[in-house]
């Protein structure tokens, strides 16, 4: 009698941490919500969205393709960290210079030292101010990055046309 | 005071009606206003404003533009002076009916405002033609390979092969550490060496050595540029080449048993296989015998024997060794077994 009991005392803290073991494991549900680059549908589908827009993430490489086309990302590729940072300064640069001119995604190409910048441009403003834009961006931006930039745009007489569907 | 219209001095003598006074500043204003237009000397102020003086809203002035030039191309232009280099594609200046995207429930998108066209490469600059046209261009600065120098002449007259590699990538910068690797390839029978040295140089580059090609590899990466990585690797090369040349004074004190590989000659079982076929004689000049092709024979199946280990063929071929060796009969007679 004196031994069970002794051995229920010696028992009882791992006893009590077994059960606080099973006490604490979760069983919820895993929130796998993704958001990113996804569009909520409005009540009266009239949200314009273009292709770019249209396709979300994983779609890339089947449905859409990447904004940036360079080779440091792949295996053994050099200045892979610079040029993802320089990429973003040139984004922000465009949407700045451009203002409210872009139809789509900024386009970076590098090819060598080029750097291609393309994208969709709406005729919103003369052919002389969409020169010197060019030609400011073209020059500032060879000056930053130290090497030559071309801007390839396209534009667009009705910014209607650059979109694919509304949601 | 004087040059003041007469109206202002009355309205300054208005007197205080209490409650009307805003009513009546405002009509006294409007008269102003009117009076303003007939005298031409002070702005008009108008604190009701009228719906009828909102200004229009100023019309876009509509963009002149050329349609797209596809539309005047000729048929046999030459291509590569429309397009001559590399270029993010263009609707206006690629007269094909171009479709680019998915489309669930219609036509994938035109070629006009489609940046996944814009996205993708194209290598509209390097159609046959104008490779052909790159060709022509580049041939004049070419010279034919010399005919004498085939496969086996280049052998012969270099024997020393370095291979370097460069690379292309995409950054303002040209450095690429991979480039400064340089492997020189040499084979081992283009180097005079005698059997001492040849031993030697094999056991100092180890796994460097292909004996299945005779090919000695040196890989060279320590240096952080190209020329100094190849000027390490000639260097390797002549000190490799020297030092197995030379005999250490230590190198004669070794004995059979600091061998690492099973050297038939320096063992008994070649002055016993000496003895066995010369008795009753005895072979004075161990050194410098000729060997029969018996005793080569011997000399390899023993040699396999002890070097790559026991296994089934090694010791059948090491039976037919011995039984040429000792000219035994192929099968013996049956007597000689059943006994």
């Amino acid at each position: 009698m004196e031994f069970s009991r002794q051995l229920l005392h010696r028992l009882q803290p791992t006893l009590v941490g077994q059960l606080a073991l099973v006490r604490s494991f979760h069983a919820t549900p895993v929130c796998q919500k993704v958001q990113a680059g996804r569009y909520r549908i409005t009540t009266k589908r009239n949200k314009p969205l273009t292709y770019e827009m249209s396709n979300p993430p994983h779609q890339i490489a089947h449905r859409k393709s990447w904004n940036s086309w360079n080779t440091a990302n792949i295996l053994g590729g050099v200045r892979p960290a610079e040029t993802t940072i320089e990429d973003l300064f040139i984004r922000k640069f465009m949407t700045g210079t451009w203002h409210n001119l872009f139809l789509s995604e900024v386009i970076i190409k590098r090819q060598h030292n080029i750097i291609r910048i393309a994208g969709l441009v709406k005729q919103a403003i003369s052919a002389r101010k969409m020169y010197f834009l060019i030609g400011f961006t073209e020059e500032i931006l060879s000056c930053w990055l130290q090497c030559p930039v071309k801007l390839e745009l396209q534009t667009v007489e009705d910014p209607k046309d650059a979109i694919f569907k509304y949601i | 005071m004087a040059h003041f219209p007469k109206y202002m001095t009355t309205v300054l003598c208005i007197p205080r009606y209490q409650k009307q006074l805003p009513y009546v500043m405002t009509s006294v204003y409007s008269q102003i206003a009117r009076s303003e237009k007939q005298t031409e000397e002070f702005r008009v102020l108008e604190l009701v404003k009228k719906s009828a003086q909102r200004s229009a809203r100023r019309k876009a002035k509509k963009i002149e533009l050329l349609p797209p030039r596809t539309n005047v191309m000729p048929v046999d232009q030459d291509w590569s002076s429309v397009w001559p280099g590399p270029r993010s594609f263009h609707p206006a200046s690629v007269p094909l009916p171009l479709r680019q995207g998915y489309n669930k429930k219609g036509v994938s998108p035109g070629k006009f405002a489609n940046a996944e066209l814009m996205k993708i490469p194209n290598f509209l600059h390097l159609t046959p033609p104008a490779i052909k046209k790159h060709c022509e261009a580049l041939k004049k600065f070419c010279t034919p390979w010399p005919e004498e120098l085939n496969d086996e002449n280049c052998e012969k007259h270099f024997p020393v092969e370095v291979i370097t590699s460069d690379y292309c990538f995409s950054s303002p910068d040209i450095r690429e550490p991979m480039a400064r690797i340089v492997i020189l390839k040499v084979k081992l029978s283009a180097l005079t060496l005698d059997k001492h040295a040849k031993d030697k140089l094999l056991r100092l580059v180890g796994e460097r050595y292909d004996p299945s090609t005779d090919i000695l590899t040196l890989t060279t990466d320590r240096c952080p540029l190209k020329k100094q990585n190849y000027e390490y690797a000639l260097y390797l090369l002549t000190a490799l080449y020297h030092e197995s040349q030379k005999t250490e004074p230590w190198e004669s004190e070794k004995t059979v048993a600091d061998m690492e590989y099973y050297d038939w000659e320096q063992n008994v079982s070649y002055k016993n296989v000496l003895g066995t076929l010369n008795w009753p004689q005895s072979v004075k000049d161990t050194e410098n015998f000729k060997l029969t092709p018996e005793m080569e024979e011997y000399k390899k199946a023993i040699s396999d024997l002890m070097n790559k280990g026991e296994d089934l063929y090694t010791i059948s071929k090491y039976k037919e060794a011995t039984k040429k060796l000792l000219n035994l009969p192929e099968f013996l007679p049956l007597e000689y077994t059943t006994a």
